[in-house]
């Protein structure tokens, strides 16, 4: 059911990718981020798993948030549900406003192409793509046309223009990491959704990196949500966000 | 269980269980392959090998027979017989009879049947009681023809048409058991009535005494009784006539179970796609069991036991279907054998040991022959290394350079092999040019795919954004695999299109030379008339009627003979030169005016060959065709080679009155008629059938002999097209197969995909994109490939094995439509893989180990 009458006009920045106005629910104003007693659990082993256990969570616009815990307290499915890749078994999950629960493929193609962007741990560059053409990509699958420029920018703010002709085995894990970010920064997202973004790094690329998330939730006003094993790292974010067999322990500032 | 058992379960069964989709889709591959194989080893056996089902079945273990062309004089039996040996000799009549109105042709045999013997087998001698002899209108019948005594039946024998009373049911069975129900014995006297043979008999059958009895060897007896036969009579072996028939088809055989296996090759690369993807896929799995102690060979043998697994079941299922799809083939090369070669009946479908051994030789032959190279690679892996798909990539890669240097060696070795000469008969080394061009187009094809790719990139890309660039990547960076994806759906392309351009320049040749030869306006002959190298005549007197109409201008009276000339069937035929060379047409080889030979030929023992003929006995103009005619061996100049595309066992003409000469039978088989100028056809037609009324003949005007001898042609290469079909149909379901392991490969790159915004319909537009981009790739290859081998086809394995001159022909609305189903087909192909994509779970894939 359609709860959502209007989209809020929210001009982000000049390089919004615009997706088939069709496509989008209409939403009421909300933060940009609620998660709203989101529980998830799916079967292993024919076994019942809670990954998420009501879970609640707002994040505003330019807010740099961590999400700590160890392995399996449920970081990723976090994120994979903010992302609108996933539907929580129970509660509901608001991205600028729009449920995620109950749309269709369509739909949630929509709101991932206009709101969110990824960055993995291990970068996901696709190995047959140049630099530009990696950062171009979340465009041409949106369907615009005039994208190279964009590209460019985006490689420009991560300070990789330089090597945007390059292929991605030919480049450092940190360069590349930078690539993935400006990849899941060219349509301009209001939510960047990263997992484990300096697992996979050294210390010096995983300062650069975290500097440059840093700029982009100050500079360009993204919500920021990281999981991270890294302390030192969700030192710099805004929240601190503890899990702990899928509940949230605690909320702290750093 | 040994432990070697358990690890195969565990390392190579249970993996390949995981995968239903794809391992069914390869075993059905392999399966399809050995089914051709199969089909057309039993079908091939049944339709050519049913020879011995007429008379030599019927006649049982006749040692020797005496024959001639035209027949011999029935006193020659009298005085053989007066010969003071133990040998029998039993007179033969042979030729068919239609039966109406069913049109169905029956072999019809006179026999002695009082004092042959050689029919206790079928029939007490009682049966053939001396009432029935004496009448010509009995006949006995095999159970297939007849079912009671007294039945009447309509048969055509010649031209004419009468009511025959069945005066017996006779069984028999061929040599192999099984029983031959269609056949028709009458006695030698109401034989030669019926066939216009009075006096004459097409063979003699000579019976050698008892093995135990003889105080002579069979040599000596043939030399015995060859010296008491006239000149120009020959004595051969009985059985001959079987191996000379089955040496005149052996090309035909050869050919058509040479193109069943093109199925199996295009079955090898999916074979070599298959195991590769495993060896790719279990590299660390390799690593590891290295480390735990397992040596190169038992790597190496368990890739190879996955592929004989593979081949097993795919053998298996290929004898089955292979016994099924024999039904429906051992018909349609019956019918071309009928029509192109001579009157059979098929045999059983015999499932022989030896059809058993064809199938898992070929089946399990090819599976482990193509898993050798990924399967020795496997074992090359060091146990520290697990190696990253993109690295065995690059290798690929790397190697296109060399593979080209491969490419362009076995080209020139393909160039070369085409330039020698037959072996037997047989093109062994045009088979051999065959096959390295296609190893060559498989080599090069890497470097080809990786090129295209790249042109291709920046059209697609503009053309259809993120799916146009993301597809030509991933095939080019796939290499390895897609390479060989191509290579094999091109050989089957390119097979198909070099069969489409062989059989449309020999259909374009055909009807070029059908159009200059059939220049009379209306052809007469027997109604008997239904099967290849039989040539019952017609009345002498009917000819004399129609050229006696107003309407008509001339007629040119043949008549034609079935021989063996060095072992080999042929025709000798007799025509009247100077209507043809006035009326008709002739192309010779040389250039020559048909005008200016066909003079020469009515003038002296003079002879033209078909082209053939020359090039099966090599013979040339100027040589001396030496044959048996009329008791006398006759020696003919050979005046001219001209092109003739109407039997593969050639023909020589003489002229009527040079045939006469020593033949003194004036019935014609066959007449051409031409209308004077300015005559009506329509009433010329009424005129002729008048002229031929009491006569059962059949008048047919040029276009429609145009026609019916398109259909013979059109239906000879039917199952020459199936075969290509079913090749592409391997290569189809192969790809499918293989398109579903790079997807699961691949499954990560589009799990990010679906992160990075894609939605299930672009992920199924990607692979679709890149099956289409293979069913390409493999068209483009395909084509120059096959254009390649039609060359090959034309001018080498034809030539060498039928011997005739074809202008070469591009059937470009055929190419058209057979590749845009091809490339369609390619994108179908693409269709499950798709699904198997878009199934995936993106969050589970991006974030597997």
């Amino acid at each position: 059911m359609r709860l959502f009458q209007q989209i809020r006009p929210a001009p982000f920045d000049k390089l919004k990718a615009e997706p088939s106005p069709a496509e989008i629910p209409r939403a009421l104003p909300m933060p940009l981020l609620r998660l709203d007693n989101v529980t998830k659990h799916y079967r292993a082993d024919n076994q019942d798993v809670v990954a998420l256990d009501a879970v609640t969570l707002d994040a505003e616009p330019g807010e740099f948030l961590s999400i700590v815990g160890r392995s399996g307290c449920g970081k990723t499915t976090l994120l994979n549900l903010a992302g609108a890749m996933d539907f929580p078994s129970a509660g509901s999950v608001h991205i600028n406003g729009v449920v995620t629960s109950g749309l269709a493929d369509a739909e949630l193609t929509a709101i991932r192409r206009k709101y969110v962007g990824f960055v993995f741990q291990f970068f996901q560059l696709l190995p047959t793509l140049s630099v530009r053409e990696n950062v171009e990509l979340p465009l041409l699958l949106a369907g615009q046309t005039a994208n190279t420029q964009q590209a460019i920018e985006r490689l420009e703010w991560v300070e990789m223009a330089d090597y945007a002709k390059r292929l991605p085995h030919q480049l450092s894990g940190g360069q590349m990491q930078r690539v993935a970010i400006a990849r899941a920064l060219v349509h301009s997202p209001k939510l960047l959704l990263a997992d484990e973004p300096i697992g996979n790094l050294d210390s010096t690329s995983a300062e650069i990196v975290m500097n440059l998330l840093r700029r982009t939730a100050d500079e360009l006003k993204t919500t920021i949500l990281m999981a991270t094993h890294s302390q030192e790292a969700a030192r710099i974010t805004d929240r601190i966000v503890a899990l702990r067999d899928g509940r949230i322990e605690e909320i702290r500032r750093p | 269980m040994t432990a070697a058992l358990t690890l195969f379960i565990r390392l190579i069964v249970r993996p390949l269980g995981r995968e239903p989709g794809r391992t069914a889709l390869t075993i059905f591959a392999i399966a399809l392959g050995v089914a051709v194989v199969v089909a057309i080893h039993l079908a091939g056996t049944a339709a050519t090998g049913s020879f011995q089902s007429s008379l030599e079945t019927l006649t049982g273990d006749a040692d020797l027979e005496i024959s001639t062309v035209g027949g011999l004089d029935d006193a020659l039996l009298a005085s053989l017989q007066a010969l003071p040996y133990p040998v029998r000799f039993s007179p033969r009549i042979e030729g068919f009879a239609m039966i109406e109105p069913q049109k169905v042709s029956i072999p019809v045999f006179g026999f002695d049947l009082i004092g042959d013997r050689s029919l206790e087998s079928m029939a007490p001698p009682k049966s053939f009681d001396l009432d029935s002899l004496t009448r010509h209108d009995i006949i006995w019948a095999g159970s297939g023809v007849a079912s009671e005594k007294g039945q009447q039946l309509r048969l055509t024998i010649n031209d004419q048409t009468a009511t025959y009373t069945v005066g017996g049911i006779l069984e028999t069975t061929s040599s192999q058991g099984a029983p031959r129900p269609n056949f028709i014995v009458m006695d030698i006297a109401a034989a030669q009535k019926a066939f216009s043979k009075q006096g004459r008999l097409d063979s003699i059958e000579v019976f050698l005494p008892e093995r135990d009895d003889r105080r002579r060897n069979d040599r000596d007896w043939e030399a015995l009784i060859s010296a008491a036969l006239p000149a120009g009579v020959t004595l051969k072996p009985k059985g001959s006539r079987t191996t000379e028939n089955r040496t005149m088809m052996s090309a035909f055989r050869w050919n058509i179970q040479v193109l069943s296996y093109i199925s199996l090759v295009v079955g090898a690369f999916l074979i070599y796609n298959t195991i590769a993807i495993s060896v790719v896929r279990r590299r660390g799995e390799i690593g590891v069991m290295r480390a735990l102690g397992a040596g190169r060979a038992a790597v190496t043998l368990a890739f190879l036991a996955e592929a004989a697994f593979l081949g097993a079941m795919g053998t298996a299922l290929g004898l089955l279907l292979g016994r099924i799809m024999a039904n429906g083939t051992v018909e349609m090369l019956a019918a071309t054998v009928r029509s192109l070669y001579v009157s059979s009946t098929p045999g059983e479908i015999l499932f022989t040991p030896d059809v058993v051994v064809v199938a898992v030789v070929s089946g399990m032959g090819v599976s482990l022959l193509a898993a050798l190279a990924p399967a020795s690679e496997a074992a090359r892996v060091p146990p520290s290394e697990a190696m990253a798909r993109g690295r065995h990539e690059t290798a690929a890669r790397l190697a296109t350079g060399r593979r080209l240097i491969y490419a362009g060696l076995l080209a020139v070795a393909s160039w070369g092999a085409a330039q020698l000469e037959p072996i037997g008969g047989m093109p062994l080394f045009g088979y051999l040019s065959a096959l390295l061009i296609i190893a060559a187009a498989a080599c090069a094809t890497p470097a080809i795919v990786d090129r295209l790719a790249q042109w291709l990139s920046p059209v697609l890309r503009a053309a259809f954004g993120a799916q146009g660039i993301l597809a030509p990547r991933s095939l080019s960076a796939s290499l390895a695999r897609t390479s060989v994806l191509v290579a094999a759906l091109s050989t089957a392309v390119a097979m198909l299109v070099s069969v489409a351009i062989m059989v449309g320049s020999y259909r374009d040749t055909v009807i070029v030379w059908l159009n200059e030869r059939l220049q009379a306006d209306f052809y007469i002959q027997a109604a008997g008339q239904r099967e290849a190298r039989q040539y019952p005549t017609i009345d002498p007197a009917i000819a004399d009627r129609i050229e006696a109409l107003p309407e008509v201008q001339a007629v040119d009276r043949f008549r034609g003979y079935p021989v063996y000339y060095n072992g080999r069937p042929s025709i000798l035929g007799a025509g009247q030169s100077e209507v043809l060379s006035r009326l008709g047409n002739l192309g010779f080889l040389d250039g020559s005016p048909p005008q200016q030979v066909l003079a020469k030929l009515g003038s002296s023992d003079h002879v033209i060959i078909t082209e053939t003929f020359a090039n099966h006995h090599r013979l040339n103009v100027g040589d001396t065709l030496q044959l048996p005619l009329g008791g006398q061996l006759v020696d003919l100049a050979i005046i001219g080679i001209y092109y003739d595309y109407s039997s593969e066992g050639g023909a020589a003409i003489v002229d009527r009155k040079t045939m006469l000469k020593y033949l003194s039978d004036p019935s014609p088989s066959n007449l051409a008629i031409y209308l004077a100028d300015g005559a009506n056809p329509e009433s010329a037609r009424a005129a002729i059938e008048n002229a031929t009324s009491g006569f059962s003949v059949t008048l047919a005007d040029h276009r429609t002999l145009r026609e019916r001898a398109l259909v013979v042609f059109d239906r000879t290469f039917t199952i020459t097209y199936a075969l290509e079909v079913i090749a592409i149909l391997v290569a189809i379901l192969g790809m499918a197969g293989a398109l579903v392991a790079l997807v699961i490969d691949r499954r990560r790159e589009l799990g990010v995909l679906r992160f990075l915004g894609a939605s299930a319909g672009q992920i199924r537009q990607l692979i679709l994109f890149e099956s289409g981009l293979i069913g390409l790739f493999s068209n483009t290859i395909g084509l120059a490939l096959g254009t390649v081998l039609s060359l090959i086809l034309i001018f080498v394995v034809n030539k060498q094995s039928f011997g005739w001159t074809i202008q070469f022909h591009w059937p470009i609305a055929l190419l058209l439509g057979a590749l845009t189903l091809i490339y369609v087909a390619a994108i179908l192909a693409g269709i499950y893989p798709a699904r198997v994509a878009v199934r995936l779970n993106p969050i589970e894939v991006v974030h597997e180990e």
